[in-house]
């Protein structure tokens, strides 16, 4: 007998529990028209600043995923990363010796087109943008 | 004629908490055998490292537990920092032992919301999300990402952790006991709860000191083996806690573990918070990670990870990659003990006993 009542005492604990939790603040974000703060460290997408790369190709070397290509021809350096091998682990832009590769706060990266995913920049480019 | 019949649970089941796929043999609705297959999550991590340099298998490591990235990462830098000689400044092993415990929290908060979940319960769930999201905040504003942190390097950590920071993991730890009491109103006496887990998938010391299962699963069959006490690794020699053990040996033995242990780490992180705020220091011993080659000789270092025991072995050969990794989880044996503690009992128990070990497939599969 005071084992089932105190089953139903310990039920009863619970719901009252749940239902104070009820009248909390609400932790959901309504998402696309809500954004997320997205914090000042944050990996996202990599952007690459043409004016400020050397063509070092250190970026190529620290990659665990063989996703950054670097050609250097003259003066001109085209820079290809590939988002879909891309780990967002950012090697690249912690041993980049001339700041040149930043991980972005764009995190929306899903495309249905899978050329979307393949950066192809020039620094020739960058220089007229 | 018999009334043998064989199900396949798996490999895509919800409650298998990855691709697990289990062979059972029933008998009505009782288990006779039970054949783990393990191996749908294969990535070959261990092989990867063989053709990349040490920085460039860094990342990847993190990758091996995705709930517990900071113990993998500490183990594999733990290695390579002790090929090298290397001596790792004081703050860096605090703030590394920080990440680890938050981590361990974290780990625990989403073991016991699926856990609930696999036994039907949908509140904690929400609730262990919800408090799980304040760490994984914490841990995107120190390292750039929720999970797959890279943030650990050779000889310390990448960043120091600013006054700011630790300001926001105190005002945490100091709301989280209230929240782990929220959870233990709800789920400790509930009796739906206790009926599915009291004196359910008994794992004895014995069976389980055979099978080699460590971490809260050994510690809840009565066995007081925590490495971070036994083999102090880190600070944990100057940390005051106080490991937790019980001698239940049942799934709810395994769940009044994962329980304490979350408070013991409330306990470590206030030490560590204490510790970061008065003292200042080098993070990292600057060593330069491109480029790295490490000396001959072999090293294996010990974690106590959430979910257990986690080694890695590392052989160096002199040039710039690994020659050999091997890591040791905590989940594959918990995989293999399995059959031994779900035998003869009811198949509507085998989810509710799995749940309780704790088990993250990419972990057993690497
Ligand atoms: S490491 Fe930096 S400077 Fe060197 S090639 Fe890559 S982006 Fe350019
Ligand atoms: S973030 Fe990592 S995976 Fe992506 S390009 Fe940079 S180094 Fe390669």
């Amino acid at each position: 007998m005071i084992k089932i009542f105190r089953k139903i005492l310990s039920l009863i604990q619970g719901h009252i529990t749940v239902f104070k939790h009820s009248f909390k603040k609400r932790v959901t974000l309504e998402y696309p028209e809500v954004k997320p703060v997205i914090p000042e460290r944050f990996r996202g997408k990599p952007d690459w600043y043409g004016n400020k790369c050397i063509g070092c190709k250190l970026c190529e070397k620290v990659c665990p995923a063989f996703a950054v290509t670097v050609d250097k021809l003259n003066d001109n350096i085209n820079f290809k990363i590939d988002l879909s091998k891309c780990i967002l682990c950012g090697n690249c832009m912690y041993n980049c010796p001339k700041s040149a590769i930043k991980l972005t706060s764009d995190f929306e990266l899903a495309t249905d087109l899978k050329e979307n995913l393949i950066v192809n920049k020039n620094s020739k480019d960058e220089l007229y943008e | 004629m018999s009334n043998i019949m064989k199900i396949n649970i798996g490999p895509q089941h919800p409650s298998t908490h990855g691709v697990l796929r289990l062979i059972t043999e029933l008998d009505g609705e009782e288990i006779i055998s039970i054949e783990p297959v393990v191996g749908y999550l294969h990535r070959g991590l261990e092989k990867l490292a063989e053709n990349r340099s040490y920085l460039q298998y860094l990342p990847m490591v993190d990758r091996i537990d995705y709930l517990g990235g900071f113990f993998t990462s500490y183990a594999y830098c733990n290695c390579v920092e002790h090929l090298l000689n290397c001596v790792v400044p004081k703050r860096a092993e605090y703030i590394r032992v920080l990440c680890m415990e938050l981590n361990r929290i974290a780990s625990h908060l989403l073991w016991l919301g699926t856990f609930m979940l696999d036994l039907g319960a949908s509140s904690p769930l929400f609730y262990c999300f919800r408090d799980r999201e304040i760490i994984l905040s914490l841990f995107e504003e120190l390292t750039g990402q929720r999970m797959m942190y890279n943030y650990f390097v050779f000889g310390g950590v990448r960043f120091d952790v600013t006054n700011e920071w630790l300001n926001k993991v105190s005002d945490f730890i100091v709301k989280f006991p209230q929240c782990i009491s929220d959870y233990e109103k709800i789920i400790t006496k509930n009796p739906i709860f206790t009926d599915r887990t009291v004196n359910k998938g008994i794992l004895s010391k014995n069976v389980a000191l055979q099978y080699s299962v460590t971490g809260p699963n050994l510690r809840a069959s009565g066995m007081d083996l925590d490495f971070r006490k036994s083999n102090p690794y880190s600070v944990y020699d100057k940390l005051d806690f106080v490991p937790a053990v019980n001698h239940l040996c049942d799934s709810y033995g395994r769940y009044l573990v994962r329980i304490a242990e979350m408070k013991s780490s409330v306990d470590i992180v206030k030490q560590v918070v204490r510790y970061l705020k008065e003292n200042n220091g080098d993070i990292s011993a600057n060593i330069k990670a491109i480029n790295l080659k490490v000396q001959e000789g072999e090293y294996t270092s010990y974690v106590e990870s959430s979910r257990g025991l986690l080694c890695c072995y590392l052989r160096a050969d002199g040039s710039g990659k690994p020659y050999r990794v091997k890591w040791r989880t905590g989940s594959y044996y918990a995989v293999q003990v399995l059959p031994q503690i779900a035998k003869n009992v009811n198949y509507n128990d085998l989810i509710a006993i799995f749940g309780s070990l704790d088990v993250i497939m990419p972990e057993v599969d690497k």
